[in-house]
């Protein structure tokens, strides 16, 4: 029987190497001596994510929730447990360094696989306040650590799931590539390390409705930057909708959004028109709101999101449609390693009649050009274009330069400073997040958050800056006073009521700090809410 | 009792820190002021250019070695020494936290206060421990006041650092040591030098070798950074101030430890681009602040520096009267000395 406290400890030893290689070394050890079902729940365990990709099952367990769990199990009080996560800037840490480490029962590794399936299906927080506590109770300090940064979702110890496929290759004697490809196709690093342990990894077969990660794309600023390739980039329209995989076999249809999760229901009209079409594929592509036979504003597309299934009056009122760009396996071909062009012609030729709506593609030569085309897909009301390499691979769940987005801030705003909060994963414990405000009248109203953009180096300095200035703290959240002026470029301005000013920012990046600036020369709520009106024009 | 003065009679709080009325003096000013009581010698609570100084000998040393212009008068107090003015006497204890530390003892018409300044009751090599005196309030640090900061014992810690040398030395790489200047850097010269590991100190740290060694250390395994960079064999000690500089950067191979409370966290590893954490600290952790608060057996805590507001409430619920001075007078977290 596998203990968990060998996870934990292993997880705990890769945190603390700093080399890549290293963190590989002490996860194949772990990895290399175990087989069948304690091998596949320890490799999902050492990824952070303790349920195959494709089994849609999340813990959800929030952070008072484990922090009601901890205080049970410690005897602090919420405040105490909470001021000491702020303290140590993670939860999981902070429970494991108030734990004792009096001999303990443990818990295998089994039985934590068991116990956070049973989490997942439990509905009360009630409920998964004492499953949490009763892991905890068992579990030594280095356990309860694990466990709770398991529960959060981040183990914050330098290794993702590639790690994890490196040192399965490692561990287990497989080939690199062959167990990337396996993870991808079946959706579970779990059932990847067994088959790679039974030498069965080409016996894994990609299956239909099992979610697959997406593959992103690297922004571009200006035309140039691509200019020595541009001949070799297939152009489209980059459409601002949702990101979706749709999954069609048998009549059966299933969408998954960027999230791996199934949003199939809540566009039903989208699942209906491609039951209808022939054979059996993956497509990846975009949902619109659709009007007039061209796509409708971002905006519209929002009112049909967050409902598991939309009423009547909505679906009439917002008519929406895949528009498909992508064809990642058809009639059981997985097309994953085939290039853009061989995906091209496939997607194309599963509805010659035009039933199924495809992106068009352009091909420039120049940067010139790519302007022209970038103006000409605005004015057809899209975000930007896509430039995809056509003799490149699908990368699932990768960002690469295969792929690159090109999209322009629509103006820039400076704003100031009004709260700021920790970062998680690399940055846990820097004063990363930044709220901000825009002037109305003689007080400050805010506008957006946004991770920064700025370097460590400055987000240090930063943070020296904001602890200076701090008003208030509430929570990891600490209130400063309207000093810091940042220049943010955002890529749109929605009516919001998050934030006290009406409006906010999407997507808004920090460009630069503007300490030439004071929080009284930040812009206005006047010049936001003109902005707003010439892109709902639009 | 008014709780805007929570020290009366011995101290108020005024905008720049503690001032005790009946000897005209600040304790511990961050700025220069006319007469300063001072608790030790860390940059942070001996501003440069009092015109008068109250401190242990070995404090007034420091302090002169590190502000090698100052003309102004030095009043030195041992340990156990009395000091009276207008009916209020003062007597210094030792505080734990560096060569010299001392806590503040006030009494006056059968009242009584202490004021701990930094401290530890751990043992170390170059301080004495801070020993609990009983008094009616206590005036405690707070740095560390929160349950999660527990420290090992010293002798694990120098283990574990001596062990993270040696790892250093066998994969042929300069064991960095980040370790503030005055105190840490001396303890780590010692408990590498009793091993036979030779240091190369940081001029912040070498500079106050004459004031260690008239204490009784001394320091044959130790040269200065301005001598030359680290062979091989050899471990570098400078402060974390310059984990991020070519101090540190030029070493090409290397193997940085933190040594410091805030170790604890493991955030900290980025922040000091370190590879070993090290709870090492001149500061009581958690259990060791319960514990003085219970042998001082005050009437009433006022807590301050640090998690002060979150300790105080810790307290509160174990039925001790105890608040936070008030904000104001509370200097910024002091990471760098912890």
């Amino acid at each position: 029987m596998t203990e968990y406290r060998r996870l934990a400890e292993t997880l705990d030893s890769v945190a603390k190497e700093r080399g890549k290689l290293a963190k590989i070394e002490r996860l194949a050890e772990t990895l290399g001596g175990l087989v069948g079902e304690e091998l596949a729940v320890s490799a999902r365990l050492l990824s952070g994510s303790p349920f195959a990709e494709w089994e849609q099952a999340v813990t959800s367990v929030g952070w008072v929730t484990m922090a009601k769990a901890a205080s049970e199990v410690t005897g602090w009080d919420l405040e105490t447990i909470g001021a000491c996560a702020t303290a140590i800037g993670d939860l999981g840490e902070a429970v494991g360094l108030l734990l004792t480490d009096a001999p303990t029962e443990g818990l295998s590794v089994l039985e934590v696989d068991a116990r956070l399936r049973e989490l997942s299906r439990e509905r009360k927080a009630a409920g998964k306040q004492a499953a949490v506590a009763e892991m905890l109770r068992r579990s030594s300090p280095v356990e309860a650590k694990y466990l709770v940064k398991t529960l959060s979702g981040s183990l914050r110890i330098g290794a993702d799931v590639t790690t994890i496929e490196e040192a399965i290759a490692q561990g287990l004697g497989a080939d690199r590539e062959a167990v990337a490809r396996a993870r991808r196709d079946c959706g579970d690093i779990g059932e990847t390390a067994v088959a790679a342990r039974e030498g069965r990894l080409a016996e894994i077969r990609f299956r239909l409705f099992h979610p697959i990660g997406f593959m992103l794309a690297t922004p571009i600023e200006v035309a140039e930057e691509v200019a020595s390739e541009l001949p070799l980039f297939a152009i489209e329209d980059k459409f601002d909708g949702i990101r979706a995989h749709a999954h069609k076999s048998d009549g059966r249809v299933a969408l998954f959004s960027r999230t791996l999760d199934d949003v199939t229901a809540q566009f039903p009209e989208i699942a209906s028109e491609l039951a209808t079409l022939p054979g059996s594929f993956l497509l990846d592509g975009e949902v619109l709101a659709w009007r007039d036979g061209r796509p409708d504003s971002f905006f519209r597309l929002q009112r049909r999101l967050g409902r598991k299934a939309p009423d009547p009056e909505v679906l009439e009122e917002i008519p929406v449609a895949f528009m498909a760009y992508d064809c990642l396996a058809r009639e059981g071909r997985p097309l994953f390693e085939e290039a853009w062009t061989e995906r091209r012609r496939e997607l194309e030729a599963i509805s010659p009649d035009g039933a199924l709506r495809v992106s068009t593609v352009f091909r420039v030569e120049t940067p010139a050009e790519l302007d022209r085309l970038f103006d000409e897909a605005r004015e057809r009301g899209n975000e930007g274009l896509m430039l995809k390499r056509v003799d490149s691979t699908y990368q699932a769940g990768k960002r690469g330069r295969a792929w690159r987005k090109y999209k322009k801030a629509l103006a820039t705003l400076d704003v100031v400073v009004t709260a700021v909060q920790q970062g998680n994963g690399k940055r846990a414990g820097m004063l990363s997040d930044y709220t901000f405000a825009v002037k109305d009248g003689d007080r400050f109203v805010n506008i957006g958050k946004a991770y920064s953009g700025l370097t460590d180096e400055e987000i240090r300095l930063m943070g020296t800056v904001f602890r200076k200035i701090t008003v208030a703290r509430y929570g990891p959240v600490r209130a400063v006073e309207p000093q810091v002026v940042l220049e943010v470029s955002f890529d749109s301005i929605q009516k919001s009521t998050r934030h006290k000013s009406g409006f906010a920012l999407r997507f808004p990046r920090i460009v630069r700090l503007r300490p030439d600036k004071t929080a009284g020369e930040v812009d206005t709520l006047q010049t936001v809410a003109e902005i707003y009106e010439r892109i709902a024009e639009r | 009792m008014a709780t805007d003065e929570p020290l009366a009679p011995f101290l108020e709080t005024r905008p720049e820190g503690l001032y005790c009325p009946a000897f005209e003096a600040a304790i511990d000013p961050p700025v220069a002021a006319s007469r300063a009581i001072v608790s030790h010698a860390h940059s942070d609570h001996a501003a440069p250019g009092h015109e008068e100084i109250c401190a242990t000998p070995e404090t007034i040393a420091l302090y002169r070695r590190r502000n090698p212009d100052w003309a102004g008068r030095a009043r030195e107090l041992r340990y156990g020494e009395r000091l009276e003015r207008q009916g209020v006497t003062l007597e210094l204890y030792p505080a734990g936290h560096v060569l010299g530390s001392a806590q503040i003892f006030f009494e006056c018409d059968g009242r009584s206060l202490l004021f701990t300044g930094d401290f530890k009751r751990r043992v170390s090599r170059t301080a004495v421990p801070a020993a609990a005196r009983p008094a009616e309030i206590l005036a405690t640090e707070a740095t560390f006041g929160l349950p999660v900061f527990r420290f090992p014992p010293r002798k694990e810690i120098e283990e574990r650092l001596l062990a993270a040398c040696r790892r250093a030395f066998e994969e042929e790489k300069t064991p960095i040591l980040l370790a503030y200047g005055l105190g840490k850097s001396q303890e780590v010269a010692l408990a590498l030098g009793e091993a036979g590991i030779p240091t190369v100190l940081h001029g912040a740290a070498w500079k106050l070798l004459p004031e260690f060694e008239a204490a009784g250390h001394s320091f044959p395994l130790s040269r200065a950074y301005e001598t030359g960079p680290a062979k091989p064999g050899e471990a570098l000690v400078v402060p974390p101030s310059c984990a991020r500089t070519p101090v540190v950067r030029n070493v090409k191979r290397r193997r940085t430890v933190y040594l410091s409370g805030w170790a604890t966290r493991e955030a900290s590893r980025a922040d000091f681009d370190a590879d070993v954490l090290l709870p090492m600290s001149d500061h009581a952790d958690f259990p060791e602040l319960l514990q003085h608060v219970s042998d001082v057996a005050p009437r009433r805590v006022v807590t301050l520096h640090g998690y002060a507001r979150d300790f105080a409430r810790i307290l509160l619920a174990r039925g001790i009267p105890a608040e936070p001075l008030p904000s104001g007078t509370e200097r910024l977290a002091r990471e760098e000395e912890a």
